[in-house]
């Protein structure tokens, strides 16, 4: 489902999205191959309605979408921030480089963001002004 | 910062082996072309701020990182609703 891995992680190519009630929003993203591999993630749409994509063509082609307009998250993909977290630190994710599943094969991609006001590193949580 | 002015054609030379040129400008970017031994990474700035938030990111499996994280989230949304 990944067909490039993720950078740092170009050989993880299937993760298995695991969401748990008591957990809610948050998406585990589980490595197939690597069990101690394990992303704590954000749906976009929970944290940042707001939230444009702004996908280069490469990456549009990459998943199969149409080159000629940004995809609707929700709709056309599922579009989910990667969280981290450092010591004495807020948690931070990832908006300039989104994970984006195509609803319709499932096929994803670590997506850096073009023209993106957004940082790797933005602080939860988010501030409104991201997300409008 | 080092900074050098150059037009399209023109090449900056950093050592003896690596060649960065500038091939065509555009309104709003530029196409550059860049010649260095294959032992030199050449990746852009964003592909190496993710790779290293990425690695960052698998670091976070300990439950109690996640628990405490989850409380910083809920308290977070707590503040946002006063």
């Amino acid at each position: 489902m990944f067909p490039d891995g993720i950078p740092a992680f170009e050989q993880e190519r299937s993760f298995l999205p695991i969401r748990q009630p008591h957990n809610e929003p948050l998406v585990f993203l589980q490595s197939l191959s690597t069990p101690e591999l394990c992303f704590v993630t954000l749906p976009a749409q929970s944290v940042c309605p707001g939230f444009q994509l702004n996908m280069t063509s490469e990456d549009l082609h990459a998943l199969g979408l149409a080159a000629d307009r940004q995809p609707t998250v929700g709709r056309d993909v599922l579009c989910l921030f990667i969280l981290s977290l450092e010591e004495n630190a807020p948690p931070t994710a990832n908006l300039l480089a989104p994970i984006v599943v195509n609803l319709e094969t499932m096929r994803a991609r670590q997506a850096i963001q073009t023209d993106s006001s957004y940082s790797h590193r933005e602080r939860l949580p988010l501030r409104e002004a991201a997300c409008s | 910062m080092l900074v050098m002015r150059r037009r399209a054609g023109e090449s900056i030379l950093i050592g003896d082996d690596i060649e960065i040129q500038i091939i065509q400008i555009g309104e709003s970017r530029i196409k550059i072309g860049i010649t260095a031994p294959r032992s030199v990474a050449v990746t852009t700035k964003e592909v190496h701020l993710v790779r290293q938030e990425n690695l960052a990111a698998a670091q976070l499996q300990s439950v109690a990182a996640l628990r405490h994280m989850l409380d910083r989230l809920i308290d977070g949304s707590a503040d946002a609703e006063k």
